[in-house]
């Protein structure tokens, strides 16, 4: 089965016609999957910040990512979980739409980034958790994790214009 | 009211309204500037929230952490009021007749309210934990943000 007849099956199951012809359901889970944003990328930014020496710089590095972890998650869980509902119902105009898959390009590369930080340099954050400004490759991994989600959302909200 | 139409008339006319109008992709890039700034503005009332519910950040005061945040939360708010600006001129005549509108309207105005002149404050003198006052002007804030968030999106959804 090619990837586009199954994007045709999934669309076409009860939930995805369910959600699809529905006045109100796919609205309320595209409003949820907008303002969860805060949590996530809004949680995200702040960790991100740390990283590149612009905020909470006199608190450990450690201390203002992993307290902020379990909450981001949460809302990165609240996301995926929209996000599947919203693709689950318009399968194959998302398949066919280049923002949508610059997006999903998008969510790995800033999946990798974030995997590559936590077993890369992040290992060794004893060493540099109090300094105001960490090294390179943590500002880098902060600074890319910014472009690459200001990149999905901008491939995110352009792609609900075109389909 | 015949006066508030003729305002919502002049807005759709201006030329800035009419430029917007005019250009294919003035209004999504308005907007993704719009988004970004909501996503800044509400992931800093979040976590000033959390750290007055005590659940992160409890090594810092709550008026520092809320010092830290200040920054992103005033920039993104500012973003967030020019670029909406620029979104309402462009389609001041359809928000005019549009109910989400009115509600995002008012739920702005009480947000700005509460926030410069209570939450603010409050925040400010609040130490080690906040007083079960403080928790509740936490909520009371989310709410209002978030009312104008939801609110916001129903705009181009009832439109």
């Amino acid at each position: 089965m090619s990837m586009l007849s199954m994007c045709r099956w999934l669309q076409d199951t009860h939930i995805g016609t369910s959600i699809h012809e529905s006045i109100w359901v796919f609205p309320i889970i595209e409003t949820i999957h907008v303002l969860a944003l805060s949590i996530s990328v809004g949680l995200l930014l702040v960790s991100d910040l740390r990283l590149m020496g612009y905020i909470m710089v006199r608190r450990p590095v450690s201390e203002v990512y992993e307290q902020i972890k379990p909450w981001m998650f949460i809302g990165f869980a609240i996301m995926v979980v929209t996000g599947i509902l919203l693709f689950w119902c318009q399968a194959v105009k998302a398949y066919t739409s280049i923002f949508f898959r610059v997006k999903v390009v998008l969510l790995l590369l800033a999946a990798i980034n974030a995997v590559a930080f936590e077993r890369g340099i992040y290992r060794q954050v004893e060493k540099w958790d109090n300094s105001l400004v960490p090294p390179l490759e943590a500002r880098l991994a902060g600074w890319l994790s910014l472009i690459f989600w200001i990149a999905i959302i901008t491939c995110g909200r352009t792609m609900a214009y075109t389909l | 009211m015949p006066a508030i139409i003729t305002f919502f008339q002049w807005c759709d006319n201006t030329m800035l309204a009419r430029a917007i109008r005019n250009s294919r992709l003035a209004f999504p890039i308005i907007e993704n500037f719009h988004l970004f700034a909501l996503t800044v503005l509400l992931g800093s009332l979040v976590v000033l929230a959390l750290r007055q519910f005590g659940l992160v950040y409890k090594a810092q005061p709550i008026s520092e952490v809320a010092g830290a945040l200040r920054p992103w939360n005033r920039g993104s708010l500012a973003v967030m009021l020019a670029s909406g600006i620029l979104l309402f001129l462009s389609e001041a005549m359809k928000c005019y007749a549009n109910t989400p509108f009115r509600v995002k309207m008012f739920f702005l105005f009480f947000a700005l309210l509460f926030q410069f002149t209570i939450y603010n404050r409050m925040v400010k003198n609040e130490g080690a934990s906040a007083p079960v006052s403080g928790k509740i002007a936490a909520a009371v804030a989310l709410c209002l943000w978030f009312g104008v968030g939801l609110a916001g999106r129903a705009i181009g959804f009832l439109g």
